[in-house]
């Protein structure tokens, strides 16, 4: 019995040993690129030994980040050139100008303009299939199925071409479009929206509610832990996209992955403005991460029930 | 006095609304009409359409040719006076047939890129599949405590922006950086991570295992709680000790998620880009670790060979679907 305890007792402190072994080495790096971010680059090069205790030059680090030609990592303020003055109150109007946005805003801006689109978009289609009749939907819902298990990343070639004949490159529509109508995200919600039932429809149907009102004030509430997953998956899709915005994108309209390529394929590279950058972007989504901690995970269980 | 009148202009917005609802509702009248469930699918089918149905379709059109440059010939014209519409062809093309699949055959840079993302496939897949498995196992001992605390810090990467994780792992790998101070604190030599052409792979791979092995350990935690607590009561009579329980309970029942995540792994390293991209764009010799997205990347965006790149592509695409239908089909019990 005592050896069966003992046992025991060297069991759960390798389990234990090897969990916290784990945590280690997953917050190492972030912690680590925080430090990095409030060091001068002499100091993070000069230094024989790595160090773990933040320094004070974050901000001249951003600050050096910031006067860079020709990446933006965060928006500035930007000139106000007009002004309308009403005596003790005056405005800029030239609101365009009041924030340049930079690669972050632009990533942010289109990361969430992606996701409401895309929710807007697959929840009706969703909604479609899921409690419709009409013809070649069979066809339509396999053809969309087919897609599922392709690369859609991968098709930037036509994509390019297309979206030069449409003199949108350059543009975060070339961005936000091509994944708008996502299939993973079509195939989700037609699977959630068919445990609406019927009767329910039916009934508000009686009472005079238009097709419309059915999906936004029926199916959507319903839907709403699935609809959150969903703007997880997408919001990351888009955040993590990297070959398309690289090759469509130009100079000033920057998302945060070719800006951060920006500055590590630059002539010189600075360190110490890269971590500065990295921490910027890594730090937002690790909060959110936090906060939404129950949706990413179903998202991640959502994203992964494809079959 | 003016009294409000429903014909008065204030009132015009409401009676606009109003004239377009009745119309509209003469187009949408009823549930059995097949006309609502079209409107309701039009927005995504048609971005479906332009967006991923063409260029599927047009990516193998162009995979026979060789494109001279981006068109602007005039395909199909018609003005009418008031109406005109010009389609216009999106590149000028010279057929080839089959000679951009048989370049593949011959072209070294390819097949490096092919022995790369393979090589770190094979080193990484089973490398992180197995480190999730026994993270999710450890978590799901009944002993452990601060079980979602653990959870949360080893799920974290999840939300790392890939190219910004890259930079970490570029800056920790450098000759000084953080990993070898690590290793020579405790006694080993520095590893040239980022250029040796063998060690720069193995960065990837510690990269990429570092960023994903939460997001599979979720998978398979999922997994872990439909195994039916009687099976392990049952080995425990049998007299079956924890690796036993592991090996013929834990492991057979979590078989169609373990078959899960290798398959989305294998493919997620099929698909790698910003890894290669960022960590040895800045440090490693540049054909010891590039992959095939990369080239295909380079193929088509700086030789701007993208009849050749297209038929690259395809070759990924049709080795990505077919592992992809290899895992509904092997992985399918739940198909609805």
């Amino acid at each position: 019995m005592r050896e069966e305890t003992r046992r025991e007792a060297v069991w759960q402190f390798l389990t234990y040993s090897f969990i916290v072994l784990g945590a280690v080495v997953t917050l190492v790096p972030l912690y680590w690129i925080f430090v990095a971010s409030t060091l001068s680059e002499s100091e993070f090069l000069s230094s024989t030994s790595p160090r773990l205790v933040p320094g004070g030059e974050f901000f001249s680090n951003l600050q050096a980040l910031q006067a860079r030609e020709n990446v933006q990592i965060l928006g500035h303020v930007g000139q106000m050139t007009q002004y309308v003055d009403l005596g003790p109150v005056y405005f800029a109007y030239d609101f365009w100008h009041l924030w340049n946005p930079g690669a972050i805003e632009n990533s942010i801006f289109i990361a969430v303009a992606y996701t409401l689109l895309s929710l807007v978009l697959c929840s009706m289609a969703g909604f479609a299939f899921a409690k419709y009749e009409f013809r070649f939907k069979k066809p339509m819902f396999y053809a969309i199925l087919a897609t599922l298990i392709l690369p859609i990343q991968l098709l930037v070639i036509p994509l390019f071409l297309l979206m030069s004949q449409l003199n949108m490159t350059n543009t975060y529509w070339a961005i936000i479009l091509p994944w708008a109508a996502n299939p993973l995200g079509i195939f989700l919600m037609r699977q959630n929206m068919r445990s609406i039932p019927d009767a329910l429809l039916e009934s508000a149907r009686m009472d005079g509610a238009t097709e419309f009102q059915l999906y936004y004030k029926i199916a959507l509430p319903t839907m709403k832990s699935s609809l959150a997953a969903l703007a997880i998956i997408l919001f990351l899709f888009q955040w993590n996209l990297f070959l398309f915005p690289l090759v469509i994108l130009e100079q000033g309209k920057y998302t945060i992955p070719v800006a951060i390529n920006q500055l590590v394929g630059a002539q010189r590279v600075y360190y110490d403005q890269i971590m500065v950058a990295a921490t910027l972007s890594i730090v937002p989504i690790f909060v959110l991460f936090l906060f939404l901690q129950k949706q990413f995970v179903s998202g991640i269980l959502a994203g992964s029930v494809k079959e | 006095m003016a009294t409000q009148d429903s014909t008065r202009p204030a009132n015009s917005l409401r009676d606009s609304v109003r004239f377009w609802r009745q119309s509209l509702s003469s187009v949408l009248p009823s549930a059995s009409d097949s006309t609502v469930g079209y409107l309701f699918l039009l927005p995504a089918i048609a971005l479906f359409a332009v967006f991923l149905a063409f260029p599927i379709v047009y990516t193998l059109y162009l995979s026979f040719f060789r494109f001279q440059g981006v068109g602007g010939e005039t395909l199909f014209w018609i003005d009418t006076g008031f109406f005109s519409y010009r389609l216009v062809s999106i590149a000028n093309l010279q057929f080839v047939g089959l000679s951009n699949y048989a370049a593949m055959f011959t072209d070294s840079l390819f097949h490096q890129a092919l022995f790369n993302t393979v090589f770190i496939l094979l080193v990484q897949v089973p490398l992180m599949v197995g480190i999730a498995l026994l993270f999710a196992v450890a978590l799901d001992a009944s002993f452990v405590k601060f079980r979602g605390v653990f959870r949360t810090v080893l799920a974290l990467p999840v939300s790392a922006n890939l190219v910004a994780y890259s930079t970490v792992f570029l800056l920790m790998m450098q000759d000084s950086g953080l990993v070898n101070y690590v290793l020579t604190g405790i006694g080993l030599d520095p590893i040239p991570w980022l250029t040796s052409e063998f060690w720069s792979r193995m960065t990837i791979v510690g990269a990429v295992t570092w960023r994903w092995t939460g997001y599979n350990m979720i998978i398979l935690l999922a997994g872990l709680q439909n195994v039916p607590q009687q099976l392990y009561e049952a080995a425990e009579i049998d007299g079956a000790n924890r690796i036993e329980k592991f090996r013929y309970v834990t492991v057979p029942q979590l078989r169609p998620v373990l078959l899960f995540v290798f398959v989305t792994s294998t493919i997620g390293t099929f698909k790698l880009f910003s890894e290669p991209v960022i960590i040895n764009g800045g440090g490693a010799p540049l054909e010891s670790t590039i992959t095939i997205v990369q080239y295909i990347y380079q193929t088509a965006f700086i030789d701007f060979r993208l009849g050749y790149a297209s038929a690259l592509t395809y070759v990924l695409i049709g080795v990505v679907s077919l592992l992809s239908a290899a895992q509904l089909r092997l992985g399918g019990e739940g198909d609805a």
